[in-house]
């Protein structure tokens, strides 16, 4: 028979395991909430194209010089690597293939929009963290102004348009990275290796390719702006909210990943 | 004094440009016993509770002061006030609108007649200081930009400011920040202002100069306000002082014999409620415990 005091501190257990599941439900339903007022709001006036500029600007352009940096060597030790492998099997010539097919389908999209999520994500939770302690959220509220429109819709949108564009970018880098390792360090011909980037790559590889990075924009840019504007506790609540940002994101995008890809090869087969 | 809003130019507010804020703060000259704010009995909890049955009313014309511990409900109040929060239970009225009820877009209206100087001053770090103080002109869209950059202009020569428009708010010391939040509350003329503990953290010569600028808007502009606070010294500065214009010249006067002052009144709250509400001669001769070791 259990002890009073065992009990007790049962309960309690109970309790705050409860209150944690609960505040995880209601964090839930607020990023959905913030979501959906986010993506309507880019679909009603009033608009701040400046605001949306100046996000684009800073999530795309800002972002560039990583996304090469990752994308052209992710696709160097990639072919690298992938070249051992084929060897053993004799078949080093489809290296190409294989490298820029990894690169279109899967890696330059999770790639990108991890990088991103590191470098933009956090960004905009610490700023929109930094806005709300300092009560500058309130005075939006205060001066008429909608947070969700002025702030969230314009980081929304060009995370969703911005992330793909980037990826392109990084797929492109990436490819030419591999080529160069094939050319000096595997001896294939410059002619050989994108003639096969040419015969692999199909539609279905660019949809898939351009589709992911839609969804993983959109899920860096809300889970930074949702764990931004929950910010509580003063500079010691940014801090925490930007590194559940960059976790939250990282996570959201590796798993969507997966269930992305299990629907998008039912409705865009490999041939 | 004069010395330091040597640098407002003076100018009466323009209304003849087709404004749609003119006249706005006139609006209090109307019936005196209609509340400008009232509070009905209003409750609010968090983890734990934060008003309980809080009642009060603001006359138009008239100061409240807010006193209080840290933690009593005194920056819920104004919160409350502004719809930035709602109530559990309990009526809030402001110029005749119910605002506990109010959606998110319904209360525009509403905020447009209250200015809110927040306690750090909240000044937007990524605008310039005439881009922050005309945020809420630039928003509604209804002046020109030449018109807007005039009234911005006027308003920070009004905070004793008038240099500072293109500067940034990490530019500024906390008193300039407070003086450019105060710009930014009364751009649109407000009818009621809110001031959320303006004095704290500032050295004395510069909480004066806040106190002085309470006083101006409710003297010169008969704007209604509600003034939170802990700070006793500033508290019964803007109580004892007023000020009128003279010649051009802003002079300011103070009420010896605390039994003779109107208009303004102070209510004190411990741990969300009411404990005193009265005049500044009623709450220093008040014997209650509480209110005397807050005022020793």
């Amino acid at each position: 028979m259990p002890s009073s005091r065992t009990l007790a501190l049962m309960a309690s257990l109970v309790r705050r395991l409860a209150d944690r599941f609960k505040e995880s439900i209601l964090s839930v339903q607020d990023y959905a909430l913030l979501s959906w007022r986010g993506l309507t709001a880019l679909a009603t006036p009033p608009r701040y194209p400046h605001e949306i500029i100046a996000q684009m600007d800073s999530l795309g352009v800002g972002s560039l010089s990583i996304v090469i940096l990752t994308g052209m060597f992710t696709g160097m030790v990639l072919t690298l690597q992938s070249a051992a492998s084929l060897d053993a099997f004799g078949a080093r010539p489809y290296v190409g293939r294989l490298v820029c097919v990894s690169m279109v389908r899967e890696l330059g999209p999770v790639l990108t929009a991890l990088m991103v999520t590191g470098r933009v994500g956090s960004g905009m939770a610490a700023e929109l963290g930094s806005m709300v302690v300092t009560q500058q959220i309130d005075a939006l509220r205060v001066l008429g102004s909608d947070p969700i429109r002025k702030l969230v819709a314009p980081r929304l949108l060009a995370g969703i348009v911005m992330v793909p564009i980037l990826t392109v970018i990084s797929d492109t880098l990436g490819i030419f990275g591999g080529s160069l390792i094939g050319i000096f360090n595997l001896k294939l011909s410059w002619e050989f290796f994108w003639r096969s980037v040419g015969n692999a790559l199909t539609m279905n590889d660019l949809v898939m390719g351009l589709l992911k990075p839609v969804m993983f924009g959109f899920i860096l840019s809300s889970v930074g702006c949702h764990m931004g504007l929950r910010t509580t506790g003063g500079t010691q609540g940014v801090g925490l909210s930007t590194t559940r940002s960059v976790v939250v994101a990282s996570v959201l995008i590796l798993s969507s990943d997966f269930f992305m890809t299990k629907v998008l090869l039912l409705i865009f087969p490999v041939k | 004094m004069a010395d330091r809003l040597d640098e407002h130019d003076g100018a009466e507010p323009e209304d003849a440009l087709g404004d749609p804020y003119a006249g706005t703060a006139e609006a209090v000259a109307r019936d005196v016993d209609e509340p400008l704010v009232w509070f009905g009995d209003v409750h609010l909890s968090f983890d734990r509770p934060i008003l309980k049955g809080v009642s009060f009313t603001l006359r138009p014309g008239t100061t409240k002061i807010v006193l209080g511990g840290s933690g009593s409900g005194k920056t819920t109040i104004l919160r409350l006030i502004l719809g930035l929060l709602k109530p559990d239970a309990g009526t809030i009225v402001v110029d005749g609108t119910s605002v506990g009820v109010l959606r998110e877009p319904e209360l525009r209206d509403v905020r447009l007649k209250i200015g809110m100087v927040f306690q750090e001053g909240a000044l937007f770090d990524s605008l310039t200081v005439g881009e922050n103080v005309g945020y809420r002109l630039i928003e509604d869209g209804h002046l020109p930009e030449e018109a807007i950059e005039e009234r911005v202009r006027e308003m920070l020569g009004f905070v004793g400011l008038a240099t500072h428009y293109d500067k940034m708010p990490s530019d500024l010391s906390g008193g300039q920040k407070r003086r450019v939040a105060f710009a930014r509350a009364l751009v649109a003329r407000p009818q009621i202002m809110l001031y959320d503990e303006p004095t704290t953290g500032l050295d004395p010569i510069t909480a004066t100069t806040i106190t002085d600028l309470i006083c101006k808007v409710r003297d010169l502009d008969g704007v209604s306000s509600i003034l939170v606070t802990h700070q006793l010294r500033d508290a019964f500065n803007v109580a004892r002082s007023f000020m009128l214009k003279k010649d051009d010249e802003y002079v300011t006067s103070v009420v010896e014999d605390m039994a003779t002052l109107e208009g303004t009144e102070f209510m004190m709250l411990k741990e969300g409620t009411v404990v005193f509400e009265g005049s500044a001669h009623e709450l220093q001769t008040s014997t209650d415990a509480y209110i005397r070791e807050f005022l020793s």
